[in-house]
């Protein structure tokens, strides 16, 4: 376990805008490192940083194990998930999963939030994600995620620059606009 | 080989994640899964070698999974017969704790029967009364990956002991008196995408064991194991380090044009041969065993990934090959492959049978036959490898081999067969093989995708049903020596599960609407019929005990063609 080596690194520098890094009791040593950025509860504040609470436990070690084998990048996560053994990540992917996942106010654009809707049947999101899009296994809870943080991801498969996916999420964003995927956004995060 | 579910593959190529998803999500029920336990019968005596290689001739035992070595699946016994199994009948139905997927061979040993549920639960119970000596749940570990269901198709037996593979790619022996657990082995890496759902051989005190994971960028193989203590012998890697690109094959084994782009192929793998280690190449049949030549015979499934083949080129060997290596060492003897450079999933997973038929020279030689998901019976000899004949389609065939494309080509067979895994029966008076086959209209659609790291589903592409093409499937009997249809009997639904052919010239095979049938050997006439309430899709097995012979099959329902659960093992006997 390493993780805690770098927490003066990472987490002095983007703990900026975050109101704890507080691990609660009972948490899994390394908590307080993703804590400075997802929150002490896994309820992020900052709207580009993904809430982790409720989020399946098999999606987080993915990518928590694609952070650190490159497959997927990001100049914050890779660094902190460079550390972690395989352990770390099953504790901390179980752990994020069991917390409660609180609504994050997000105020969305009704016609959107229906166009998004109507797309999202289109294009079946739900026959993975499910149909309240709580996610399953390894596809991920896009229920009450922040807005920004999925606009981004659904931006990034499109334009490949994140390409961790098999090959399904690249595919699908193939053929949506740049107005579908800002509708799908104001979809999910209005989901509760 | 992967298994679709029908609700599944109707969907965009987004569903790629969710035959996981969905796979992986279903729990096992059962709470209170054990009866109260009855004290082992006195009559479970230690399997000797000798008694494991006079299976296919004892009607006594059934104690490999498919019968015997040969896997003929070719019970001896006709007491049960054509001319008296309109009145066969319930014996006692056994139900386990366990509402999910069966494909269990079970096994019998002097009036004692293991069986095997989804989710590596193990059985022991009284084979005339269905009464419970021991239930044994496997302690699964954090982190498994397996695309098509948590099944498991059942126990070998060696002494003593009982070995299973399991979903997070371990080999557990079990003392079968009391089910304890003896040893553990691991065999490969879950988070790389290896899990095990085959049931073992053992063979002169090695347990041999292939390998799932050929839709999660593996590297597949064949393993031999110590039965005393699970260290590893050997290893036979279905890719080999070096050679995999073959000969650049056009045609396929029955000489039709795959439409390859050879020389695209050959500057791709100039640039990167490195692939070879996530090719795919799973096994998902138990080995036969051939005594006196010491050799094994099996085939290899499909390469990964599935559609996309760009990104390996060459023929991609041993994949979709049937492959005979040396029992002692694992070294390679031959192999003989049926699609090279499969971007299909038409692949090579139903059990290997050693039988014999007619050479091409007319004389009867000693062969190894295999039924392909591109619905022929593939006859090879079992000296060289070489194949000697392939059959007529035993069902519709169009378009082969048209490439997948962005949009999605349409093809048959869909990409679960022909023959899925369901093991072949043989009868070897009538040199005939009876084969279970899927009808399932599809569309093949590729998709660039790199390898995801193993965890992922990785199909580089979608399969999908046609919603507006009927699905059914066909009990079709092969002769050997013509490779002609004998006869065929279409079902309402696909056939998944196996076969089992009787000295009574009787041919059993189950449906996923629960039907259970008894077909006349020679004609395909249904002689017996009777509904279990699920899913029959598992393949039967036949045994005697003080004189009276049993017919058992496991009927839960199926994973893949997402056939009624059920979790019940139905026996039945004269009356």
């Amino acid at each position: 376990m390493k993780i805690l080596l770098l927490c003066g690194t990472i987490a002095a520098t983007i703990a900026v805008s975050q109101v704890s890094a507080q691990a609660p009791a009972g948490a899994p040593a390394g908590v307080d490192v993703c804590a400075a950025c997802h929150g002490a509860d896994g309820n992020s504040t900052n709207p580009l940083y993904p809430i982790l609470a409720q989020q399946t436990a098999r999606y987080i070690y993915l990518q928590l194990k694609d952070f650190k084998e490159g497959r997927r990048k990001d100049p914050l996560m890779s660094p902190v998930a460079a550390t972690l053994e395989q352990a770390d990540m099953l504790k901390l992917a179980d752990w994020f999963s069991k917390q409660k996942a609180k609504p994050t106010g997000f105020k969305p654009d009704p016609a959107k939030v229906e166009a998004g809707r109507k797309k999202a049947d289109e294009v079946l999101c739900s026959m993975c994600h499910g149909g309240d899009f709580v996610g399953q296994n390894e596809i991920p809870r896009e229920a009450g995620q922040h807005y920004e943080y999925v606009k981004k991801q659904l931006l990034d498969f499109k334009a490949k620059r994140r390409t961790n996916d098999a090959g399904n999420m690249t595919s699908v964003t193939s053929t949506l606009s740049d107005d579908d995927i800002d509708d799908l956004a104001q979809f999910v995060a209005n989901l509760h | 080989m992967i298994e679709r579910n029908n609700k599944l593959i109707r969907m965009a190529i987004g569903a790629a994640g969710l035959a996981l998803s969905l796979c992986v999500n279903a729990q096992e029920t059962g709470t209170a899964d054990t009866t109260v336990a009855k004290p082992m019968s006195k009559s479970l005596t230690p399997v000797s070698q000798a008694m494991l290689d006079n299976a296919a001739s004892d009607p006594k035992n059934w104690i490999h999974s498919n019968g015997s070595y040969a896997q003929t699946r070719y019970y001896p016994g006709s007491q049960v017969n054509a001319g008296n199994v309109g009145k066969l009948r319930p014996a006692f139905v056994f139900q386990t704790g366990v509402l999910e997927s069966m494909e269990t061979s079970p096994i019998v040993v002097n009036g004692v029967m293991f069986l095997t549920t989804s989710f590596n639960h193990v059985y022991a119970i009284d084979a005339v009364t269905g009464e419970e000596f021991w239930h044994y749940k496997h302690k699964m570990g954090p982190i498994t990956t397996f695309c098509c269901g948590p099944n498991n198709r059942g126990v070998a037996i060696d002494g003593d002991r009982l070995f299973m593979g399991t979903l997070d790619a371990k080999l557990v022996a079990l003392d079968a008196k009391t089910g304890k657990v003896l040893w553990e082995t691991q065999i490969a890496d879950p988070d790389k995408g290896y899990s095990e759902t085959m049931a073992p051989t053992v063979v002169d005190g090695k347990v041999l064991m292939g390998t799932n994971g050929g839709e999660y960028g593996i590297r597949g193989f064949v393993k031999a194991f110590d039965a005393k203590d699970g260290h590893l012998l050997w290893t036979f890697y279905t890719i080999p380090d070096k050679g995999q690109e073959g000969v650049w094959a056009e045609k396929d084994a029955t000489g039709r044009v795959l439409h390859r782009d050879i020389a695209a192929e050959k500057a791709a793998l100039a640039k990167d041969a490195s692939f070879f280690q996530t090719l795919g190449g799973g096994v998902w049949m138990t080995p036969s065993v051939d005594r006196k030549s010491h050799m094994i015979y099996f085939v290899v499934g499909n390469p990964s990934p599935d559609l996309y083949g760009a990104i390996r080129p060459g023929d991609n060997l041993y994949t979709d090959s049937m492959v005979a290596v040396d029992l002692e060492t694992g070294a390679y003897k031959w192999h003989s492959q049926y699609v090279p450079h499969d971007v299909w999933d038409l692949d090579a997973v139903s059990a290997t049978i050693l039988t014999q038929a007619k050479g091409a020279d007319g004389k009867v030689t000693d062969v190894v036959i295999h039924a392909g998901k591109t619905g022929h019976v593939y006859v090879n000899d079992r000296a060289t490898g070489k194949l000697i004949r392939f059959s007529e389609a035993m069902i519709p065939q169009e378009n082969m081999w048209v490439l997948p494309t962005k949009e999605g080509a349409r093809m048959l067979p869909g990409a679960n067969g022909g023959v899925e895994w369901s093991p072949m029966a043989v009868n070897p008076k009538l040199h005939m093989a009876y084969a279970a086959n899927l009808h399932q209209p599809m569309t093949y659609q590729v998709e660039e995708a790199a390898y995801p790291g193993g965890s992922k589903l990785w199909l580089g592409g979608a399969f999908k049903t046609i919603p507006s093409e009927e699905q059914w499937g066909q009990l079709v009997a092969v002769n050997l020596d013509s490779g002609k249809v004998m006869w065929k009997h279409k079902t309402p639904q696909p056939l998944i599960g196996g076969v089992l052919a009787t000295a009574g010239d009787l041919v059993f095979n189950g449906e996923a609407n629960g039907w259970y049938r008894a077909y006349d050997a020679r004609t395909g006439k249904v002689l017996w019929s009777f509904n279990c309430g699920a899913g029959v899709n598992s393949p039967g097995v036949a045994y005697m005990v003080n004189g009276k012979q049993y017919v058992a099959v496991a009927a839960g329902g199926n994973n893949q063609i997402d056939s009624k659960r059920g979790n019940s093992v139905f026996v039945f006997a004269l009356p």
